[in-house]
């Protein structure tokens, strides 16, 4: 209980600290002392520091204890199931004396909901409900088998993204987290269409993607995606993220027409140009977009306006190079993940709605019967709902009297 | 204004009446007025009921439809509808007025801030992308009946250490039904965080994300945790119980209002 308080405790921080974000981020916010601790406790990063990550191994190390034990426990306490003696019985919360109705015949009404614990000379135990005795150990059981999938997603699983402008094919993924760093998908990935659809009010309403994935040269799968309908191809998932436009420029090259977007690199014989830096407004000269070259092995940069006639034709390296225009397309985000654990959360999800019901909708009900030289006592426990079963069994006990008249 | 806002105006009014129905009851103790009250609560179910579906419909006819769960507003209105709708499922086991009348009571404000605060935006607007997905029924319901049995659990636990004589029920009372709002609850809790990491797998590409509400709603369901355990496990009662039920509801609170007013996520754009 103290680790789980603890894990709370720590998830608190995690809201309130920004997490993953980069340095300069956090330096904006607080002061560099106060960061040097962040980073020190690996706060920027909570859920994924390794303290974290331990309590979360104790805390299921812990659950696993106090499970087995009590499990035991309930295994001693099935086999020990024993009638007690009158004295006790009498003093019992609920019980009733019936004249005149003999043990047998009364098991015999009783049965049709109970199921018969143990039968002892002159009595019996009979009881009902006990798989909901059970619930707490198929909740705990899938709460490490929930925990067990997301170390797996953890340690085998990766998180990124791919942006794709319309007839764009991608083979690499950008991995989401602190360093940019890229990862083969296992196939290409080509946008053939997207498009988006809005409400009357302008609102988006849908945006598709629609994708080819391409292995060794050939289209094996095509299919739409949009949010809340991912792709998934070999165990891994591709999902519609976000959208937006980018500029493309087109150029004409030494005679050749070229369309290049943002930091595109175009090489051509002595010739090595990338489109640096778009600015939609230059002054009053309209849009313009900087384009690094490599002067003699020198890097410079040179802007290119499209309204200016003299910045829109300029020789580098003595290649003629205009640009002709600058075209807003669209492109697509694609967020791409695999993750092994989520069959094994899954199940636990699974398994845990069972452990709810069954603990929560059940509930363990006993009743003692002990033939007595007044007749026939009979004395009832609950564990759970006790109002309820107060009620049950003052009905039970009239409808044994009833069946004497 | 649209006529589910009339309805919705009406509702709010019908709250209002139910508690000042509870007062007259608390104070002249005729048990026809407490019958008034239930019909009265009934009553108002059913007009809340209607100006949903109402809303729902005229959705429809604005050619966005989709159930009233979608923005704040609507969270709202629904909020208050699942706390009468616990209060109406759980009546048999809470003939304590006091009770009733905080729980509706409950209700009234929320309809009032909803209805009343400049920053709700009020219109039905179309429904995002992300939210397009059948999980946002079943997601939103169980959460917000989860919340409702806690509002009840709340009540219980404030009450508990309230000292009206002759009002407040005993405090074995007290605890037992703040025992059993949160036996509803907390299975609810538990429902609307896995129907919630099911949607955001199909949704967001994960079934979870750390994201500020989804952590919020793992700490609120582990002071429940802990308070089904302290009370089976430990054997905790009635006092101490009734700190956990305070703790557990100002963590709902934060979960539901403080996380989309504080913290950004990726559950910014509605509930």
């Amino acid at each position: 209980m103290l680790v789980l308080s603890l894990i709370a405790l720590a998830s608190v921080f995690g809201t309130v600290i920004k997490q993953g974000a980069s340095p300069e981020e956090y330096l904006a916010v607080y002061s560099e002392r106060t960061y040097r601790i962040i980073s020190l406790l690996g706060l920027d990063d909570a859920y994924r520091a390794p303290w974290f990550i331990a309590l979360v191994l104790l805390f299921a190390m812990s659950l696993v204890f106090c499970t087995l034990r009590r499990l035991a426990l309930f295994v001693k306490e099935k086999r020990g199931i024993r009638l007690p003696g009158e004295d006790r019985l009498s003093k019992m919360e609920l019980h009733a004396y019936v004249r005149g109705k003999g043990l047998e015949e009364t098991i015999g009404i009783l049965t049709r909901d109970y199921r018969i614990a143990v039968r002892q000379g002159q009595g019996a135990v009979l009881e009902r409900g006990r798989l909901s005795r059970y619930g707490v150990f198929i909740i705990h059981t899938s709460i490490l088998v929930i925990l067990a999938g997301g170390f797996a997603g953890l340690l085998f699983g990766y998180r990124g993204f791919v942006t794709l402008g319309i007839g764009e094919t991608k083979d690499r993924l950008t991995l989401s987290g602190k360093e940019s760093a890229e990862r083969p998908l296992g196939f290409a990935l080509r946008c053939k269409d997207f498009r988006v659809n809005h409400y009357p009010t302008g609102e988006p309403k849908d945006y598709v993607s629609t994708v080819e994935i391409i292995e060794k040269e050939k289209v094996v799968l095509e299919k739409e995606i949009r949010v809340n309908d991912p792709l998934s191809y070999k165990g891994t998932r591709i999902y519609q993220s976000t959208y937006g436009s980018a500029p493309v420029f087109l150029f004409n090259i030494g005679g050749e027409e070229v369309a290049l977007t943002e930091r595109e690199i175009f090489r051509k014989k002595d010739l090595l140009l990338m489109p640096a830096r778009f600015e939609n407004r230059i002054h009053d000269f309209g849009p313009g977009v900087l384009v690094a070259y490599l002067d003699n092995g020198e890097p410079k940069a040179v802007w290119f306006l499209k309204g200016v006639d003299r910045l829109r034709e300029q020789t580098l390296q003595g290649v003629k190079v205009s640009l002709n225009d600058i075209r807003e397309q669209p492109y697509t985000g694609l967020e791409v993940s695999e993750d092994p654990g989520v069959p094994m959360v899954w199940t636990g999800f699974a398994l845990i709605l069972l452990g709810l019901y069954v603990n929560f909708f059940l509930h363990y009900r006993r009743i003692y019967l002990l033939t007595v030289p007044e007749g026939l006592l009979v004395a009832g426990m609950a564990l759970k709902n006790r109002e309820d079963f107060k009620r049950e069994f003052e009905k039970m006990v009239e409808e044994i009297h009833g069946h004497t008249s | 204004m649209a006529i589910h806002h009339k309805i919705l105006g009406v509702a709010t009014l019908l709250y209002l009446l139910v508690f000042f129905l509870h007062v007259l009851y608390l104070s002249v103790k005729k048990e026809r007025i407490l019958s008034v009250t239930w019909i009265t609560i009934y009553g108002t179910f059913c007009i809340h009921t209607l100006g949903l579906v109402l809303r729902w419909i005229e959705s429809y006819r604005m050619d966005m439809g989709h159930v009233p769960l979608a923005n704040f507003y609507e969270s709202l209105i629904f909020f208050a509808w699942s706390i009468t709708l616990v209060l109406i499922i759980m009546r048999r086991r809470i003939p304590y007025p006091v009770i009733t009348m905080c729980a509706s009571a409950s209700s009234l404000f929320l309809m009032g801030y909803a209805s009343l605060s400049p920053s709700v935006e009020r219109n039905i607007q179309p429904l995002i992308p992300a939210l397009q997905s059948n999980w946002l029924h079943i997601h939103v319901i169980t959460c917000f009946v989860a919340y409702a049995a806690f509002v009840i659990s709340f009540v219980c636990g404030v009450l508990y250490f309230v000292g009206w004589e002759g009002i407040v029920p005993s405090k074995e009372t007290l605890d037992d039904i703040n025992y059993r709002s949160v036996t509803i609850g907390f299975p609810m809790l538990s429902l609307g965080i896995l129907t919630g990491a099911v949607w955001a797998h199909y949704a967001w590409g994960s079934y979870w994300s750390w994201d500020p509400k989804e952590t919020w709603s793992l700490i609120t369901w582990i002071i429940y945790a802990l308070f089904l355990h302290a009370r089976l496990v430990r054997g905790w009662r009635e006092r101490r119980i009734a700190l956990i039920s305070i703790i557990g509801f100002v963590s709902v609170v934060f979960t539901y209002f403080g996380v989309n007013i504080i913290l950004s996520g990726l559950h910014s754009y509605a509930i």
